[in-house]
């Protein structure tokens, strides 16, 4: 993955860790001042991650993990473009011009994909991630519900030429980022299996049976949905989650 | 898709259209299990689908 790649996640989590010390800093000014004690209400209303991230009428509870997580990851942090086809997935646009995702539906795709997953024998599923930062918790991912993975670069011929050593006939195939991972969703194509992808707000959905929208290029956010991922696949299967999130984090 | 998955009366949950050849793709419908063939077109259009059991509408 290109270093440019890399760079695109920063201002995202940037801006995530900036509203934070904002809101703190905001807090503890308003506290101090008995005069602005409409102020400090309203500093206290505004929690650190109290974004919104979701429609209202949407019960935070029925979540996987508190959505103060998910925030704190920037699982909701979009892009600022947005494809069409992802726009179902878009809760709004922040002053910023960065969409945010919905993250009732992204908890709730993680369950769907990880029950569609739960189908299959765990050898027959493929997981893939040429970028950088997803491919600790994608061979964490792999390792946990006992799939294989294929991270850097997609050997062209792997699911298609079985002339070559590393050919491997796969069920379904989990892919990182539908364009970062052309080629295994373009070799997915062929040999005619489904595609499960976590897709942003930028990422034509292609080729794709099932989305997972999320943000796809953060490191703490890769590493908390496959977290959820690997942990909901192994419920339902009947066994017990065992992996706690630090598990799927990368070092930086 | 194997060729054997190819015969038969399968039609495309989009457009309806019998499946043949290879780049469809056969998959149980995430919720509910029940067998969703698309095809290629489909596919590639990015045309949503929607599961005839459990209404439930991808990708």
């Amino acid at each position: 993955m290109s270093e440019s790649e890399n760079d695109d996640t920063e201002p995202a989590e940037e801006d995530v860790a900036d509203e934070v010390a904002d809101s703190e800093a905001a807090a503890e000014s308003a506290s101090s001042d008995e005069a602005e004690t409409e102020q400090a209400d309203e500093a206290e209303e505004e929690s650190r991650f109290d974004e919104n991230v979701m429609p209202e009428g949407e019960e935070e509870a029925d979540l996987l993990i508190p959505v103060e997580d998910y925030l704190s990851a920037g699982v909701h942090i979009g892009t600022q473009q947005k494809t069409k086809d992802m726009e179902r997935f878009i809760h709004r646009v922040r002053d910023d011009g960065l969409y945010v995702l919905d993250v009732s539906r992204t908890d709730g795709r993680i369950r769907t994909a990880a029950e569609f997953l739960s189908n299959y024998d765990p050898e027959q599923v493929l997981v893939t991630s040429s970028r950088q930062y997803g491919r600790f918790p994608a061979e964490k991912f792999a390792d946990a519900i006992g799939a294989r993975a294929r991270t850097g670069r997609f050997i062209p011929g792997t699911l298609t030429n079985p002339k070559y050593d590393g050919y491997i006939e796969p069920d379904v195939v989990v892919v990182t980022d539908p364009i970062g991972d052309a080629q295994a969703v373009k070799e997915a194509i062929t040999v005619g299996i489904p595609v499960i992808a976590m897709c942003d707000s930028n990422n034509a959905v292609s080729n794709v049976d099932l989305v997972i929208p999320t943000n796809n290029k953060g490191r703490r956010a890769l590493s908390v949905v496959y977290w959820l991922l690997a942990n909901e696949t192994l419920d339902r299967r009947g066994a017990e989650p065992s992996y706690a999130l630090e598990d799927f984090e990368a070092g930086l | 898709m194997s060729e054997a998955d190819t015969t038969g009366d399968r039609a495309c949950v989009s457009c309806g259209i019998s499946v043949t050849g290879t780049n469809a793709a056969r998959f149980k419908c995430p919720e509910c299990g029940n067998v969703i063939f698309r095809c290629a077109k489909c596919r590639k259009q990015s045309n949503l689908y929607e599961c005839p059991d459990c209404g439930f509408r991808g990708p």
